[in-house]
C-alpha cells in the first residue's frame, strides 16, 4: 500500500540534501552557524532574565505580603488591644471583626485564625476561624512551629495554592500571632494568591521568547546581507576566472571603492592582465611559428622542385652515362624522394604543432577504404612475400571521416606491418559496433618488447637500429598515424610480443565528437587463446 | 605547331628547370618572374596553358588567375608550395583547373598539361545533350538555356559533358578525377568539389538547391535531378 500524498522518499531525501547545501553553500552555513550560537546566547540570557525577574516578583511580592500582614497584624492588635470586651460573645464577635479587618486589609480571601494550642483552656476563648477550606494542609507544620513558638514574628512559607480549575497558583502564607485579650495567644495566617505575579511572569517571558525569536530571525537576516556582502564579490571573483579560463580573455572585476575587495579585484585584474599578455604572446608565437612553417615549406619546396626535376632529367639519361655516373644518378634519385617525404612528414607533424590541422569530413566506408589501402600495397606486399587478407564482418557504412587522413594512417599501418611481418600473413580487420568502428592490422612477424612497443609512436623512433629497412620510412609515421586517429577522437592502440607479431589498431567514433565505449576490435591475435591477456596494450599518448 | 606555355614563377632557377622539361617534351615555354607584369606577358604571349606559381611578388598568383580567367577560359595549372586545404582551395576558387604541390614530379607535371591540352574527347556519338533546361552542343563546346549562352571554361565544359554523356550513372570523385582531369591515381578529390561548386554558380537557378549536378551522398554526383 502507498500513501497517497506522503512522499517517503522526498523526505528521506532531506537530511542529504540539507548536509549537500551546507557543504556548497557558504552563505547557509555562515547565516545556520550564527542563528545557532546567537539562538544559544539569546536562550541562556532568556533563562537568566526570566529567572532573576521570577526572584524579584517573588521577593518583592514577598515583602508586600510581609509588610501587609504586619501592618494588618499590628492594626489588628491594637484594636484588640484597645477593646476591653471581657465576655464571650464580645470577644468572639471582636475577633471575628478583627479577623474581617485583617482580611479587608490585607485583600486576601485566605486567612486563617487559631488558637496557639497549649496555653490551657480558657473557657469562651473563640473558636479558629478558616477560610482556607479543604486547603489547610498547606500551612506547613514547620509554619506553625515557628509561628507558635515566637513572638510576634512574621513567618512566610512558599506554597501551591489549588486554584478553582485544579491547577494551582503559587502562593505564599505569612503567619504571625495575634493576642487576644482573656483568650490568649492565637496563631494568624493569611496567605496571597501569586497568580497576578505569575501572570506578570508569564507575560515578561512570553515577550523575551518573542524579542529573543526576532532577535535571532534579525541577526540571521543581517548574517545573510553582510555573508551576501562578501559572498557577491568572492562570486563574481569566481565567475570572472571561469570565464577567463573559458578564455574570454577581456573580462575584468569591477574596480570600486577602496575595500578588501577593491584590492582583491585589482590584483585579480592584475593577474587576468598578465595572463592575456602571456596569452597574446604564446598566441602571436604561435602564428609566428604557423608563419614560419608556412614559409619554410614555400622556400624548401621551390628548390627542392628545381632539384627534383634536374634530378629525374638526369636520371632519365642514366644509360647514356658511364656507370659510376649512372649509379650516381639512381642515388641521387632516390635520396630526393626519400628527401621529399621528410619534409612533407615534417611539415605534417609540424602543423599538427602549431594546431593549424583542420579535419576534412566526408561520408567514408571504413571496409572500401581498407580495400584501396589494401590494393594499393598489394605490390609491396608481393615483392616482400606478405598475403594481405581483409576480415571485415563489419563497418560496411558511412562514418564521417577525413579520408585523406586515415586512408594515410591505414597505409602507414600496413607499409609497417609488409616490412616488419618477415614475409606472413597480414591480416586486416575492420568491425563496428553502436559506438565506433575499428580497424586493426596484425602482422606475425618479429614483434617488439614491451619497452620498444612503449616507444613507438615517438617521432624518429626506430625499433632495432639494425634491422634492415627496405620501405624508406621516414620515422614520422606513426607519430603522425596518432596524431590523425587523436583529430577524429579516436584511437590508436598498439600490442606488440617479441616473436608474437604486432597488431596496431585503429578506432574512430561513429558520430564526429562521439564518444567510442569500446572498440569493436580485439587488441592483439584472437587465434591464440589469452594471448593479449598478460600484456598491458599500450595506447598512444601524446607525453 | 607546339603548344605555348606560360610559366610564372619567381624563382628564376625553378622557371629554368621547368623550361627545360617542358622544351624535352616539345612544348614552348615562356616565361615571367613577376605577378604584376604576368598579366601583360599573357596577352603578348598568347599562351595555350599557364603554369602559375601562388606566391608570387608584384601581384598573388590568385589574383593573376582571377585576371586571366575574367579575359578567357584557358586551362591554368597553379604551382603551390603548401598543400593546407584552405590554401589550395583558396587557389582553385578565382578560377585555376587544377594544381600541383612542390615539389612535384616532371612526368606528373607534363601528364597534366597534356591531359589540359588535350581536345575533349567526343566519344560520344551525340552532338546535342540534353541536361535538365540545359543544351550542351559538344562540337561547339557551347551550353545553351533556351537561348542564352552560359560561358564555361573548357574544364567546366568537360565535367558537366562527362555527367551528362550518362545521366543515370553516379559519379564518384575518383572516376571524375580521371576521366577530367587525367589522374590515374588517388588524388585530392577537393579539386573536384571545388569545381563542381564552381560549375553549379554557373549553371544552376539555384546554387544551394542543384538540379543540374546533384550530390549522391557518400558517393559522389551525377547529372539531373536525383530520383
Amino acid at each position: 500500500m502507498t500513501h497517497p500524498g506522503v512522499d517517503w522518499g522526498r523526505w528521506r531525501n532531506v537530511p542529504s540534501r540539507l548536509v549537500h547545501v551546507w557543504r556548497t553553500s557558504l552563505r547557509f552555513r555562515t547565516v545556520l552557524i550564527t542563528v545557532l550560537l546567537t539562538g544559544v546566547a539569546i536562550l541562556i540570557t532568556g533563562v537568566v532574565v526570566s529567572y532573576s525577574v521570577s526572584n524579584d516578583l517573588y521577593r518583592s511580592r514577598l515583602e508586600q505580603a510581609f509588610r501587609d500582614s504586619a501592618r494588618a497584624t499590628t492594626d489588628a492588635q491594637k484594636k484588640l488591644d484597645a477593646a476591653d470586651a471581657t465576655d464571650p460573645a464580645a470577644v468572639q464577635s471582636l475577633f471575628q471583626q478583627v479577623l474581617g479587618d485583617v482580611k479587608n486589609s490585607t485583600a486576601t480571601n485566605l486567612i486563617q485564625s487559631s488558637r496557639i494550642p497549649g496555653q490551657g483552656a480558657t473557657a469562651g476563648a473563640p473558636a479558629g476561624i478558616t477560610t482556607f477550606g479543604s486547603h489547610q494542609a498547606i500551612i506547613s507544620k514547620d509554619l506553625q512551629k515557628k509561628v507558635q513558638s515566637s513572638d510576634h514574628a512574621i513567618y512566610a512559607q512558599a506554597v501551591a495554592l489549588p486554584a478553582t480549575d485544579g491547577a494551582t497558583d503559587p502562593g505564599i502564607v505569612v503567619g504571625t500571632e495575634l493576642v487576644l485579650p482573656s483568650a490568649g495567644r492565637y496563631e494568624l495566617y493569611v496567605g496571597y494568591r501569586l497568580h497576578d505575579s505569575e501572570q506578570t511572569l508569564l507575560y515578561v517571558q512570553r515577550t523575551l521568547l518573542l524579542a529573543g525569536l526576532a532577535l535571532v530571525l534579525l541577526i540571521g537576516a543581517v548574517t545573510w546581507v553582510v555573508v551576501r556582502f562578501v559572498v557577491v564579490p568572492i562570486r563574481l571573483a569566481a565567475d570572472t576566472s571561469r570565464r577567463l579560463a573559458a578564455g574570454e580573455l577581456e573580462v575584468r572585476m569591477p574596480e570600486k571603492g577602496e575595500d578588501v575587495f577593491t584590492t582583491l579585484a585589482r590584483s585579480f585584474n592584475g593577474m587576468a592582465d598578465a595572463l592575456q599578455r602571456q596569452i597574446t604572446q604564446l598566441a602571436t608565437l604561435s602564428q609566428l611559428q604557423q608563419r614560419f612553417v608556412s614559409d619554410v615549406s614555400h622556400e624548401l619546396r621551390t628548390p627542392l622542385t628545381t632539384i627534383r626535376l634536374a634530378g629525374d632529367v638526369i636520371y632519365d639519361q642514366r644509360a647514356s652515362f658511364p656507370p659510376a655516373t649512372g649509379r650516381t644518378a639512381e642515388l641521387l634519385h632516390t635520396q630526393i624522394e626519400r628527401f621529399d617525404l621528410l619534409l612533407s612528414d615534417l611539415l605534417e607533424i609540424s602543423r599538427y604543432d602549431a594546431g593549424s590541422v583542420a579535419l576534412e569530413l566526408e561520408p567514408t566506408n571504413l571496409v572500401r577504404l581498407a580495400e584501396d589501402a589494401i590494393e594499393s600495397l598489394q605490390a609491396l606486399a608481393d615483392q616482400n612475400g606478405s598475403e594481405l587478407r581483409l576480415v571485415a564482418p563489419g563497418g560496411y557504412f558511412e562514418v564521417e571521416m577525413d579520408p585523406r587522413r586515415i586512408r594515410r594512417v591505414v597505409r602507414n599501418l600496413l607499409g609497417n606491418a609488409i616490412e616488419h611481418g618477415e614475409g606472413r600473413p597480414i591480416i586486416v580487420s575492420v568491425d563496428s559496433n553502436e559506438t565506433a568502428v575499428a580497424l586493426s592490422v596484425l602482422d606475425h612477424g618479429l614483434g617488439m618488447t614491451q619497452q620498444e612497443t612503449r616507444h613507438v609512436f615517438d617521432r624518429f623512433w626506430r625499433a632495432d637500429p639494425s634491422r634492415r629497412r627496405t620501405i624508406g620510412g621516414t620515422g614520422l609515421g606513426l607519430a603522425i598515424s596518432l596524431e590523425d586517429a587523436t583529430l577524429h577522437g579516436g584511437e590508436l592502440d598498439v600490442w606488440s610480443a617479441p616473436g608474437g607479431g604486432s597488431c596496431f589498431r585503429l578506432t574512430l567514433p561513429r558520430e564526429p565528437g562521439g564518444e567510442i565505449g569500446s572498440s569493436p576490435l580485439p587488441l592483439g591475435p584472437t587465434d591464440v587463446p589469452g594471448a593479449s591477456a598478460g600484456i598491458q596494450p599500450q595506447t598512444g599518448a601524446r607525453p | 605547331m607546339s603548344a605555348r606555355i606560360l610559366v610564372v614563377d619567381d624563382d628564376t632557377a625553378l622557371a629554368e628547370m621547368i623550361g627545360i622539361v617542358l622544351r624535352t617534351e616539345g612544348f614552348e615555354p615562356h616565361f615571367c618572374a613577376d605577378g604584376a607584369q604576368a598579366f601583360d606577358a599573357y596577352r603578348t604571349a598568347r599562351p595555350d596553358l599557364v603554369l602559375l606559381d601562388l606566391m608570387l611578388p608584384g601581384m598573388d598568383g590568385i589574383e593573376v588567375c582571377g585576371r586571366i580567367r575574367a579575359d578567357s577560359g584557358i586551362p591554368i595549372i597553379m604551382l603551390t608550395a603548401k598543400s593546407d586545404t584552405a590554401d589550395v582551395v583558396k587557389g582553385l576558387e578565382p578560377g585555376a583547373d587544377d594544381y600541383m604541390v612542390k615539389p612535384f614530379n616532371p612526368k606528373e607535371l607534363v601528364a597534366r598539361i597534356r591531359t589540359r591540352l588535350r581536345p575533349t574527347s567526343s566519344n560520344g556519338s551525340a552532338e546535342r545533350l540534353q541536361v535538365g533546361d540545359l543544351t550542351l552542343d559538344v562540337a561547339a563546346h557551347e551550353v545553351r538555356r533556351g537561348d542564352k549562352r552560359i560561358n564555361l571554361t573548357p574544364l567546366e565544359f568537360d565535367l558537366l559533358l562527362a555527367l551528362a554523356s550518362k545521366p543515370q550513372q553516379v559519379f564518384t570523385r575518383e572516376m571524375l578525377l580521371e576521366q577530367v582531369w587525367g589522374y590515374h591515381y588517388k588524388a585530392d578529390t577537393r579539386l573536384v568539389n571545388v569545381h563542381v561548386q564552381r560549375l553549379r554558380a554557373k549553371v544552376e537557378d539555384d546554387p544551394d538547391n542543384p538540379r543540374i549536378v546533384t550530390t549522391v551522398r557518400g558517393v559522389g554526383y551525377r547529372a539531373g535531378a536525383s530520383v
